[in-house]
């Protein structure tokens, strides 16, 4: 089976101002980072004082022997200790502080900009990128938190301090070291820049390892049912084995790399040692500066190492980073435009469907000058074969998507001049496939309306007529419906679907086959209710039987994305061939 | 959550897991290990040969005796360089072979977990297992090599140290063991922060999970501000764990950092005095100061290693966990083959209660002849699916026994029951790949000629011709681009693309229009022929297609006959499938 790539090229093009529009999420956090940096130097340059007094302590002391001043230095280095330990804890936990609020901050601005694209989005992305964006993205965000930032910063500082301390003990020295830095520098650049392509595959790769992984589980009762889980495992292990490479890819990068630097490492001392060496013969230098020098030096490399390393974690922090900003970016179509207003209220529920045209691919229209109009309080049906659009008209009654020609009105006010929020108080859509949270059956009634009370509730389960079933449930309303409500039976998902729609309230209702899966005998009891329920209140009923369409008002039959006939039940019967030959079919499904 | 973090004795099976994974892959972590190993061994050798240097420097001898200590210095430094290299890229074949093999095993094993488990565990919580925890698990591993070097180097420099100079060889060697009490106690404080991170973080993708799937609804009813206050909650405990993670480790990585800087003041002091004595030279004065610089790295990586043990050990138990549940549907012992037959069924005295307690039948007898259809009608929430889930064994009976041509289910290997019945699902799940692709999943076998008869049985032939690349079209996750009666004719033709000796079809046209499904419902009686098909089903046209018909009510079949025969011998038969027509009134 062929698994659609999630590739992408996260390059990130302009890493600067992407930090700087990431840090403007959290301007409330500006003062708290400029307090660790503080910290964080001051941490260092206490830390940088340790080899001067070891210096101080070998020439004054030990070459002089002179014990008192051995005795000194300890003493002050102690001292420094002291400090040093108690500014870098603080600096640890503040950088942890303000990494970990940040994130937390946006998680939430991400996943709220998320939620909000537009619903042809979420039909062409897969579930598994989308929770990889705010778990496993955000978790290298994590990483250089709690991780590389403390290590960034600290390494930093000290790479800088070290550089200005050894210069400033002996330039002869430092300017020996600095012409290994200047190689080591250059190879860590072609370093990075192979090592940058093995982590864009490594991601690109586990990302359809997610993908698969996900939809194994999800899919598994079909691969149950169909043997199919050898074939499975196989197709899984073929893109996990991939995965593996891309890792292997990174690894042999790596092990190149770190074996060249220690080598540089070393050379860095043999070329401090050579030139020390030979002035501290001569007497141009003493003994105590040598070893200050070699304790800077591998003060100097490791930081450096870390620095790379903390620059691949910054790169992979900054590509999620950018995985979540092009998320952040994606221009939604259904949104409140300027100047949109509220709905007055009371809605009366008058819903206008005016030459609408739409395609989801482009070039392939899938309804076409589509006009549907209905009074308030009316109840209008809409029917016509599988795959003919009636979906699609409800999805564009909710505003899922805009349609490409045409309108929508609801009491004259196009819905897109209307706020979001008037078409979420006013529509209601009761799809197909009663989607219910895992959670308990309450929360699951009370979604539109958390503040409903169980009197509420326990009215419209009564007026359904299903309060009893519930109260046979040992745990009632507490108990937990599970992952998409797999504790119910497909019946049963569908009758709290429909409790939860009234109990939004809402003027206009549309339900889209919200009964399919009901038996005869329950769907009359729904269908009583429906009347009481649907009284006063604007309804589409997207119909697969003869008694709904019997019931509505008007019936509108689709046709290939067109209204190829409408009128009441009675006149279509009379008047419309198409429709009359549906009729028959359901009748003979009652016969 | 206190009493949910393990310590560290809970943790032995996810410790037993990783030397399974070692043992597995002893070539590689050998190679890498004596990488490591030859690394250690330079490390020990560099600062020995810095203070001989500067003792030459101190005594003022000839500068031609550098020469050769230069040369071993640099030879020193180009062995290293290829020990890490070793150490490195085994190291890391290790870690990633074991990752990759690992994650096998977990996808295998959830594909073969029986439908209770699905039931009751979440998909966000099984991705965790083999995404976030695994990663613990391979950071451990790709650590192991270089650890146990340098617990071995640890050895050797306190040798080396003490050979030296046995006082300040002494002092200097304390930083060790301070070291390692600071690492394990860091490491015991840390697990606990750790495993909820991991757990907060699991429930954290699946809000994200479910309001990404759930989407549709969460639009309709403008939740988006409830779905992200969700996640807000999840993401401040997430935030409160890592910030009790980041005190521990403020309070003690420091000090990774202070032991060995006290080593050097022990040195500083006590060498100095040694110096100033005669006792030790100033070379080996500074080849101290060089080992306790050398040791710094490892000793914080190996305080690192056991601070992170309890994490990986943790997320290993959890693997292993999953990877030792057993699944409920057991293979049998002595797999017996299903005799030769038309397809009988038989459910003998059936009672079922699904694991949480449910009841929902309780001693179903039902015989459906072999090559006979038989309809099961109830009301919602009968137990009508139920039925439909014991005959390939979705679930086993409670007590009774399901048979087909006699033999119990439980008898048949798996494969080949379920190879013989083919169920077309109420909900229909369609992977993300080509229509064609979905089909052949009924038969992997199915050439396209047969793929294509399904889709013309199912009625699903016209519409995949129009789709832009017809078979080849790939649909969206779960079906997606698809409306909801042309995903349930693709399941159904995937349902019927093998020829199955019985076919189950739980309400297989729920969403398909009257004009289809009477065309589907004359295609079916060519599938029915002679073929035994359970078809749960509430409309009277299919039940009239049917031998007979199965009514289940209070847990129970309480009237079986041919469909125009019940609606005369069961008033509740006709209540509930034909209330509808006394609504109708036509
Ligand atoms: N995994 C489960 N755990 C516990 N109870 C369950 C589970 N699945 C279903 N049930 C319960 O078992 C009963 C029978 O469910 P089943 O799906 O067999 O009903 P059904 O007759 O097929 O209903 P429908 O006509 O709605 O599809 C229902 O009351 C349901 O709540
Ligand atoms: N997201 C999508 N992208 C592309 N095409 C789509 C998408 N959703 C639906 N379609 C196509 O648009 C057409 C109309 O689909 P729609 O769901 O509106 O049908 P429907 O009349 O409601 O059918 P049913 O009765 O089976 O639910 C179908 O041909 C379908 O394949």
């Amino acid at each position: 089976m062929k698994y659609m790539s999630s590739a992408g090229d996260y390059k990130v093009d302009r890493p600067g101002s992407l930090i700087v529009r990431a840090a403007r999420i959290a301007p409330e956090l500006k003062w708290p980072f400029v307090g660790t940096i503080g910290i964080a130097i001051l941490a260092t340059l206490v830390r940088l004082l340790g080899p001067l007094i070891v210096k101080g302590g070998i020439d004054n002391g030990i070459s002089k022997g002179d014990k008192g001043a051995i005795y000194v230095a300890s003493g002050l280095f102690v001292a420094a200790l002291v400090v040093q330990y108690v500014t870098t804890a603080m600096s640890q936990w503040s950088v942890a502080h303000v990494g970990e609020r940040y994130l937390v901050k946006l998680r939430s601005v991400v996943f709220g900009r998320l939620l909000r694209l537009d619903m042809g989005f979420f039909t062409r992305s897969k579930s598994g990128v989308l929770v990889s964006r705010m778990t496993s993205d955000i978790e290298s965000l994590q990483e250089f938190a709690s991780d590389g930032a403390v290590l960034a910063l600290s390494n930093f500082l000290t790479v800088i301090g070290v550089a200005i301390a050894l210069g400033f003990v002996d330039w002869h020295m430092a300017l020996a070291v600095f012409v290994v830095i200047a190689v080591l520098m250059f190879v860590s650049a072609i370093f990075q820049r192979q090592a940058r392509r093995a982590y864009d595959l490594v991601r690109e790769r586990i990302g359809s390892v997610l993908a698969a992984l996900q939809e194994g589980i999800s899919g598994v009762r079909v691969v149950q049912a169909f043997t199919q889980e050898e074939p499975q495992a196989s197709t899984f292990g073929r893109v996990n084995e991939s995965h593996f490479e891309a890792n292997m890819a990174s690894a042999r990068a790596i092990s190149w790399y770190f074996p060249v630097v220690s080598f540089l490492r070393i050379g860095a001392i043999a070329a401090a040692l050579g030139i020390g060496v030979i002035r501290v013969m001569d007497g141009s230098m003493s003994m105590g500066t040598l070893v200050a020098f070699l304790l800077y030096l591998d003060w100097f490399f490791q930081p450096i190492i870390n620095l790379s390393n903390v620059y691949n974690l910054l790169q992979s922090a900054l590509a999620a980073l950018a995985k979540l900003y092009e998320l952040v970016d994606k221009p939604t179509v259904i949104q409140d435009r300027d100047g949109a207003y509220d709905l007055a209220t009371p809605v009366v529920g008058s819903l206008e469907v005016q030459g609408m045209s739409f395609e989801y691919l482009s070039g392939v229209p899938t309804l076409t000058d589509v006009s549907i109009s209905v009074a308030p309080g009316q109840r209008v049906a809409i029917v016509g074969e599988t795959g003919s659009g009636k979906s699609t008209i409800a999805k564009l009654i909710m505003r899922f998507y805009d349609p490409t020609e045409g309108s929508i009105r609801i009491d004259g006010h196009d819905l897109t001049d209307l706020t979001g929020q008037s078409r979420i108080e006013s529509v209601a859509l009761i799809p197909q496939d009663g989607f219910l949270f895992s959670g308990t059956l309450r929360d699951n009634l009370v979604y539109a309306d958390p503040g409903a009370s169980d009197d509420q509730v326990w009215r419209v389960l009564e007026t359904m007529g299903i309060d009893s079933w519930i109260r046979s449930l040992p745990e009632g309303l507490d108990t937990q419906v599970r992952e998409r409500g797999s504790r119910f039976s497909s019946g049963e998902r569908q009758l709290v679907a429909l409790a939860r729609a009234f109990l939004a309230d809402p003027a206009v209702i549309v339900l889209d086959e919200a009964t399919s899966n009901l038996d005869p005998e329950t769907e009359v009891n729904v269908e009583t209710a429906l009347k009481i329920l649907l009284e006063g209140r604007t309804s589409v009923v997207i119909a697969h039987r003869l008694r709904s369409a019997e019931r509505a008002d008007r019936v509108f039959m689709i046709a290939d994305g067109q209204v190829i006939a409408e009128g009441t039940h009675k006149e279509l019967a009379e008047s419309s061939p198409p429709y009359r030959e549906l009729v028959d079919a359901w009748k003979v499904g009652l016969a | 959550m206190e009493t949910d973090r393990p310590s560290l004795r809970d943790l032995r099976a996810g410790l037993s897991l990783l030397w399974q994974l070692v043992r597995r892959y002893r070539g590689v972590a050998a190679l890498s290990i004596v990488g490591a190993i030859i690394w250690m061994a330079t490390v020990v050798a560099i600062p020995t040969i810095v203070g001989m240097v500067v003792d030459v420097a101190a005594n003022g001898d000839e500068r031609s005796e550098l020469v050769p200590l230069f040369f071993w210095l640099l030879a020193a430094g180009g062995v290293q360089a290829v020990g890490i290299s070793v150490r490195q890229y085994f190291g890391f074949k290790l870690s990633y072979r074991a990752e990759a093999d690992v994650r096998n095993r977990i996808f295998t094993h959830v594909q073969r977990l029986a439908f209770s488990f699905h039931d009751v565990t979440s998909t966000g919580e099984l991705m965790a297992r083999a995404s976030s925890d695994l990663s613990q698990l391979r950071m451990i591993l790709a650590m192991l090599p270089i650890t146990i070097a340098n617990i071995a180097m640890f050895l050797v420099v306190t040798l080396a140290l003490v050979i030296i100079d046995p006082v300040l060889g002494s002092v200097a060697a304390l930083m060790i063991p301070a070291m390692f009490f600071t690492s394990t106690r860091f490491a015991n404080r840390v697990v606990g922060y750790s495993f909820d991170i991991q757990q907060r973080l699991s429930e954290l993708s699946h809000v994200v999970e479910e309001s990404v799937t759930g989407i549709e609804v969460v639009k309709s009813y403008g939740q988006e501000p409830q779905q992200q206050n969700k996640l807000e909650l999840k993401a401040m405990s997430i935030y409160r764990s890592a910030m009790g993670l980041a005190k521990e480790r403020a309070i003690h990585r420091p000090l990774f950092e202070i032991i060995p800087a006290l080593g050097t003041v022990a040195v500083l002091a006590v060498g100095g005095i040694r110096v100033v004595d005669g006792s030790i030279t100033i070379g080996e004065f500074v080849a101290f100061t060089q080992y306790i610089a050398v040791l710094v790295l490892p000793l914080m990586i190996t305080g690192w290693f056991f601070a992170n043990l309890p994490r990986a050990a943790a997320s290993a138990t959890r693997i292993d966990d999953l990877l030792s549940t057993a699944p409920e549907i057991a293979e049998p012992d002595k797999p017996v083959r299903l005799r030769a037959g038309r397809g009988e069924i038989r459910f003998e005295d059936v009672s079922f209660a699904y694991p949480d307690g449910t009841a929902v039948l309780d001693g179903v007898n039902l015989v459906v002849p072999g090559g006979t259809s038989v309809g099961v009608v109830g009301a919602t929430g009968a137990g009508k699916t139920t039925i439909g889930h014991l005959i390939p064994r979705f679930y086993d009976t409670t007590t009774g026994r399901v048979t087909i041509d006699g033999v119990d289910v439980r008898d048949v290997s798996l494969d080949e029951l379920r190879s013989e019945v083919s169920v077309v699902f109420q909900e229909t799940f369609l992977f993300s790949a080509s229509i064609a692709d979905n089909i052949r999943l009924g038969d992997g076998m199915a050439t396209d000629e047969q793929v294509r008869a399904a889709a013309r049985l199912a009625k699903a032939h016209d519409f995949i011709c129009e789709t832009p690349d017809g078979y080849d079209t790939v649909v969206g996750e779960r079906g997606t681009t698809l409306s909801g009666g042309q995903r349930q004719r693709v399941s159904l033709a995937r349902g019927v693309v093998r020829d199955p000796r019985v076919l189950i079809l739980d309400d297989a046209t729920s969403s398909v229009d009257a004009i289809v499904e009477s065309e589907i419902q004359a295609a079916l009686q060519q599938v029915m022929a002679g073929r035994t098909t359970v078809i749960i089903a509430h409309r009277t046209s299919t039940l009239a297609l049917v031998d007979n018909v199965a009514f289940v009510e209070d847990g129970k079949v309480v009237a079986f006959g041919p469909h125009n025969e019940l609606l005369k011998t069961t008033p509740r038969y006709v209540e509930v499938l034909d209330a509808g027509r006394l609504e109708v009134g036509t």
